[in-house]
């Protein structure tokens, strides 16, 4: 195999040889090498197959823009990414890179029969073949469509790599690291601004890396590369290389994704793998250069095809000649460069075809001083070469007539239609767009946000230029943020500027039905495609692109997009500007899912509330449940016991003797205040005012729809301080409510609300034992019957600890519930746990709280209760102040919908057979021998196996079932109707005895 | 993500700090047992949906806790200006002359 | 990523070349609110000026005097030495008559930690979506790490405290000590 690298030419280090493996098979590359430079320097252009013809491929550019050559990439176990383009992954000693879409070998490739039933193959092939017979689609077409669909080949394993994030705050951010944007930031930096400067390579210096010939204010390219990066990190600039800026979004902010480890043989473990940044910038510099556009011609896609400017960029930044032999086909001027740098490094040209009749005089000369033969007014109609292109057809064209072709031998074929600025991140920002007819293609018009464009992105061609306009736009945006600027000029020797024409097809004498001339390389979409897709009545470019997929590949049309709107406005009849631009949406190149979840992965995917309790519960064994982001213990099951069993005896055990419950997460607010006792009147149902300092009163909270939106039990500590206690779920949300009619409605109330929630670990204990354990423990308050009654409050110590002692209970037996600051919350835990040994006490968790209170009829909001549900239809009517003008969603509780018949209300469900338990969730019907679909009049909302009763229970929503009392229900399942017989709420303890001992 | 003016802590800050809370001007009638079911349904439920000015709420959820208005075009998403509640509707006018 | 135990013993949590995340003994912590009208008064019982200006802080005149932030406009964060409530409560109690106020004790509420070192700021970033250059040394803020409200007081250019409620500590501590490690690599 031919060597096709230049002894000392590049940026690539020749004294650090590479090994990677491709395939299987070991590839000699070079320390700065892409997976793409070191295969071509071995004379490899074939690289892959393409998606949909398993046509083979090479890369076509050099850069991220590469449609053609995906590979799958390994760096070790796990650590395996599909379609990475060969042409940005820098390779390292261990990187295993494989090709896509063959089978079996790349060289060899069944699929590739596609490619000879092109003619079947066309635009909207998946729509028209696959409509009939209609029987055919679940068993035939869907299973091939997904074995042909994708591309490359998902990871199968957990990623083991992590990811970062990172906000960032700037002045000026400066997008691409080419003449026009270290120009920028040099500017914008010497203004005295921050500055962040960020490029997708992995050096900066974009255009200025393939260009080492030009001379900038007397220094040599490459040199002046590197003192201005000096100069801009002496000024404190932020200079990240191996970042894109993948999308720009309102406001400024411009999402960044930083790679940081894949290029890398043996990574730091705690190094991230990418970092996601949310930089907010006063000022943005777009400086992103232009990419090169394809010439659509019959057989474009051959391996050893590829962009002049491409060509260039492999031979002077990684110092590969991509062939022996070139044919160079153009209507832009820069090609004529690539010809003479790739001749001067002995690479024969054999012609340089320009579609243009009169080349610029001096490209000529140049020409004919390397004594390469010039075809003006030529056009390629053909290629030919199975693995790699071998030769070109050329025709003369002469008045619109194209001539007789003939063969030029080759082994690539460089092609240039010109430059298309990459406006990808300002169409991000809905900035619009203006068609230039001079340079064919659309520059930036209407700006939306604080945003400069610089250089070859505004349609400026040359380095000079763009180094120029670059400083210009620094100064801008420095003087936009109030700072003086300096712009002077520099001067650029060697510069290259240069113009060109356009085309849709190249003209041809062959039959344009025949042609594949890919416009889309990666989506394998042609321009015979595009005009079909016109004929069959797309009008829009959106119809178009949807029905040819051009542009819809992972290069987001990078390459394919102005090609594909010039041939379909020629098919259209119209001008480009009036069929316009498809949108550029972000992000800029694909992103790993890893990069945009950031840390939030594993346990640290959400926030894990835990109590001060929780690791005593962790500790003996509970198993957890979520409950909003609190994580509660669950049930605690001893050695054997399955959930059933041990909720089985945690409810035994609470009701006849006593029961332990961390209630720490209950919602806390404490509102204080001379009017806090009117705000109470107005945001509760409840009356208030007569309530009593020490004494507690169960508080009910609609929305002012008349809804029930919480519940809780709320003790008066003085005259001027209520404990609020809320839902769980409920806190943030209740609290939010709070300050909202607080501050909007009644400004004027003095009262303040604060939320204590995190303040006080909540012990509950309850069972006919529960003063009995925790009376020796109190000082300061005389907890018997008489003096603390059933929803008493009071201050005390407990343990020694300062307490806010509550009677109350969610259970239906005597029950306390201690509060004490959280940092003693473990350690009183555990004195009642080991003090409750006497009472044989157990711990319990939400399920048995669950079971306990729905055993008395006590609701859950959000489980009974759905948001259309009102305190009538709770059967808590009785919890609602009458005598109160107003209170949050008295006035709803009047509209006719809520006062109607056959509300659904909340009753109890007892099964006819005594023994099966509902599911919750399922669906009652009151005849089951109706037809599907059946009428269905609620849900059950609760059940469970109780021991209180001896029997499964259930709550129920159920239409007009305050009325049904007895009746007989019916509740269809997969196996079979269940009927249950409607009944109140309450099934243990209808009298409240046992709140009372 | 937006940047919002908390017209109380007086600083533009990300929008990760503040919580949407619904149109603004919505009052609560003083008497809601005067109202008709119409009036008291128009309060509930009947929002102005504009594209354009949205004259809304916002509360700076992790900061001062405050609620205040805000307009916001509901087409570019950005924001006119922001001011305390309570205050009057800004002449939104005015405002676009001052912005021009 | 670790996560860390419920039980707050004050100790460096995790520390490197780019910062060190120390958790705090326990303070007395209170949240004040009080009308502008009735300010002075206030003030004249914390023996400080209470700030006007969010994420403004004083300091009382006694030795280990009390610290308000204010953070919001009728909102303060008072801190002092562990053991210093009971005299703030008598203070403000006293007070409570001519000037009605809210002064609600949260010792226990959050945890907090000191973030010191030469990346101190930049480890911050990664939570908090603030530009941390417009918090300057000596002030403080209410505002959001990684989804939770925190107070973060910036003490010195390189040295902050951020207080968090006590159940989204592990959660939140655990990013620092990611952090700390990450930022040493840069």
């Amino acid at each position: 195999m031919t060597d096709f690298r230049v002894p000392g030419r590049g940026r690539v280090d020749h004294d650090r040889p590479v090994k990677f493996r491709f395939d299987g098979e070991t590839i000699h590359g070079l320390s700065g090498d892409t997976v793409a430079s070191a295969l071509l320097a071995q004379g490899r252009h074939l690289m892959g197959r393409s998606f949909k013809y398993h046509r083979p491929r090479g890369p076509v550019a050099a850069g991220s823009e590469e449609p053609n050559a995906l590979i799958g990439t390994s760096r070790g176990r796990g650590r395996f990414e599909p379609n990475t383009r060969a042409t940005v992954q820098e390779i390292f000693p261990g990187l295993k890179a494989t090709s896509q879409n063959k089978y079996p070998s790349l060289k060899f490739d069944i699929g590739a029969v596609n490619d000879r039933a092109y003619m079947l193959f066309s635009a909207g092939f998946y729509y028209k073949t696959f409509m009939w017979p209609r029987s055919f689609w679940d068993r035939v077409y869907e299973p091939f469509i997904r074995a042909a669909a994708g591309l490359g080949v998902s990871p199968d394993k957990v990623d083991p790599d992590h990811y970062a994030s990172r906000n960032l705050h700037t002045d000026v951010l400066v997008v691409g690291a080419g003449p026009a944007g270290l120009a920028a930031a040099r500017t914008a930096a010497e203004a005295g601004l921050r500055v962040t400067l960020v490029d997708e390579n992995a050096e900066v210096g974009g255009t200025l890396l393939s260009e080492p010939q030009a001379m900038i204010g007397g220094q040599a390219a490459w040199d002046w590369v590197a003192a201005e990066l000096a100069a801009l990190e002496a000024l404190g600039v932020r200079v990240m290389t191996r970042t894109t800026a993948i999308g720009y979004y309102h406001q400024n902010m411009v999402g960044l994704c930083q790679k940081l480890t894949d290029h890398l043989e043996t990574p730091n473990p705690d190094m991230p793998r990418e970092r996601l940044w949310r930089v907010r910038a006063s000022q943005v510099v777009l400086a992103q250069g232009a990419l090169e556009k394809p010439l659509v011609f019959d057989g474009n896609d051959r391996p050893g095809v590829m962009l002049a400017g491409s060509a260039q960029t492999f031979l002077n930044r990684y110092g590969v000649r991509v062939g022996d032999r070139a044919v160079v086909v153009t209507s832009h001027d820069s090609a004529w460069y690539a010809a003479f740098d790739l001749a001067d490094a002995g690479t024969r040209i054999a012609a340089i075809v320009d579609t243009r009749v009169e080349p610029r005089p001096d490209l000529m000369a140049e020409a004919a001083a390397r004594r390469i033969k010039v075809l003006a007014g030529h056009t390629v109609s053909g290629t030919a070469g199975r693995l790699r292109v071998k030769s070109v057809r050329v025709n003369r064209v002469s008045g619109g007539t194209v001539g007789f072709g003939r063969q030029i031998d080759c082994d690539c074929l460089l092609m240039s239609g010109g430059w298309t600025p990459s406006l990808h991140l300002f169409s991000h920002t809905k900035g619009s767009l203006k068609w230039n007819e001079t340079q064919n293609t659309f520059l930036p018009d209407h700006v939306t946000e604080a945003c400069q464009i610089a250089g070859a992105g505004r349609g400026l061609w040359g380095i000079g230029a763009a180094l120029n306009d670059g400083a210009a736009m620094g100064a801008a945006a420095a003087r936009a943020l109030g700072r003086e600027a300096e712009v002077g000029t520099t001067d650029v020797g060697n510069d290259r500027p240069g113009t060109g024409t356009s085309h849709t097809e190249l003209p041809t004498d062959r039959s344009a039905a025949r042609a594949r001339a890919f416009v889309d390389f990666q989506n394998d979409v042609t321009a015979k495609d595009l005009r079909l897709a016109v004929r069959e009545g797309m009008r829009s470019i959106e119809h178009v692109k949807r029905y040819t997929t051009n542009g819809m590949a992972t290069d987001q049309g990078k390459m394919s997009n102005i090609n594909g709107l010039n041939i379909a406005a020629d098919a259209l009849g119209k001008p480009a500007p009036q069929v316009g631009l498809t949108t550029f949406r972000p992000p800029y190149t694909p992103t790993t899912f890893g990069a945009f979840a950031g840390y939030h992965r594993g346990t640290h995917f959400e926030a894990t509330r835990k109590t001060p309790i929780d690791g005593w519960a962790e500790e003996n064994g509970a198993v957890f449940e979520p409950v909003s982001q609190w994580r509660r213990a669950w049930y605690f099951p001893r050695k054997g016991e399955s959930m059933d069993d041990a909720v089985l005896r945690e409810c035994r055990t609470t009701r006849e003797s006593v029961g332990m419950f961390d209630a720490s997460t209950l919602g806390k607010i404490e509102v204080v205040g001379p009017d806090a006792v009117e705000f109470m009147n107005r945001m509760y149902t409840n009356p208030w005012t007569k309530l009593q300092p020490g004494r507690a009163r169960y508080g009910l909270l609609l929305g002012d729809d008349g809804f029930i939106r919480d519940d809780g039990v709320i003790g008066r500590l003085s005259d001027d301080r209520f404990h609020v206690t809320t839902t769980t779920g409920g806190a943030a949300r209740v609290l939010n409510m709070m300050e909202d009619y607080l501050q909007t409605e009644w400004p004027d109330l003095k009262v303040w609300l604060t939320s204590t929630t995190e303040q006080w670990a909540t012990i509950a204990l309850n069972g006919p034992n529960a003063r009995k354990l925790l009376e020796p423990f109190v000082e300061g308050l005389d907890i018997s019957p008489e003096a603390f009654p059933h929803m008493a409050v009071g201050e005390c110590t407990v343990a020694g600890i300062p307490a806010r002692l509550f009677r109350v209970s969610f259970t239906g037996e005597l029950g306390f519930e201690v509060n004490i600051p959280a940092r003693h919350g473990r350690a009183l835990w555990e004195t009642l746990f080991a003090a409750g040994q006497a009472f044989d006490i157990c711990t319990y968790g939400t399920e048995t709280m669950h079971v306990l209170r729905a055993e008395k009829g006590y609701i859950i909001v959000g489980q009974d209760t759905d948001g259309t549900v009102t305190p009538q239809d709770a059967g808590i009517g009785w919890a609602i102040g009458k005598a109160k003008p107003d209170f949050v969603g008295k006035r709803a509780l009047q509209r006719p919908d809520l006062v109607a018949e056959g509300r659904k209300q909340l009753v109890g469900l007892l099964t006819a057979d005594g023994a099966t338990r509902l599911e919750e969730g399922a669906q009652i019907v009151l005849d089951p021998k109706q037809p599907v679909p059946m009428k269905m009049v609620g849900h059950v909302t609760s059940s469970y196996r109780s021991v209180a009763a001896g029997r499964p229970i259930a709550l129920a929503l159920l239409e007009g079932g305050h009325a049904r009392m007895g009746e007989t229900v019916h509740i269809p399942m997969p196996h079979g109707v269940v009927a249950a017989t409607v009944t109140g709420t309450v099934f243990h303890d209808p009298e409240g005895a046992r709140l009372k001992l | 993500m937006l940047l919002i003016h908390c017209p109380y802590c007086d600083e533009t800050l990300p929008e990760a700090e503040f919580a949407y809370a619904g149109e603004a001007h919505v009052a609560r009638p003083l008497d809601p047992s005067s109202t008709s079911d119409e009036e008291w349904r128009d309060f509930l439920f009947i929002r102005s949906n504009v594209k354009g000015d949205h004259f809304e709420r916002w509360r700076h959820a992790h900061g001062c806790g405050r609620f205040f208005n805000a307009v916001r075009d509901t087409v570019s998403d950005r924001f006119l200006t922001t001011y305390k509640a309570g205050a009057p509707r800004p002449d939104l006018t005015a405002l676009k002359d001052a912005a021009e | 990523m670790t996560v860390l135990p419920t039980n707050f013993v004050p100790e460096p949590l995790a520390t490197s070349a780019a910062a060190t995340v120390t958790l705090l003994a326990p303070t007395a912590r209170f949240s004040l609110r009080v009308w502008p009208e009735d300010r002075a008064r206030l003030s004249a019982a914390l023996t400080l000026e209470l700030p006007v200006t969010i994420g403004q802080r004083a300091r009382g005149t006694a030795p280990d005097g009390t610290e308000a932030l204010c953070v919001g406009p009728d909102e303060w964060i008072l801190v002092a030495p562990d053991g210093a409530g009971p005299a703030i409560e008598a203070a403000c109690g006293d007070a409570y008559c001519d000037a009605p106020h809210s002064l609600v004790a949260l010792p226990d509420r959050e945890v907090s930690v000191r973030i010191e070192g030469p990346k101190a700021a930049e480890l911050l970033t990664l939570g908090c979506p603030r530009d941390l250059d417009a918090l300057i040394a000596g002030q403080g803020r209410r505002t959001v790490f990684d989804g939770v409200s925190v107070i973060l007081w910036r003490d010195a250019a390189q040295e902050f405290r951020l207080d968090v409620w006590r159940s989204f500590a592990p959660h939140v501590l655990a990013l620092l000590e990611t952090g700390c490690r990450e930022l040493a690599l840069d």
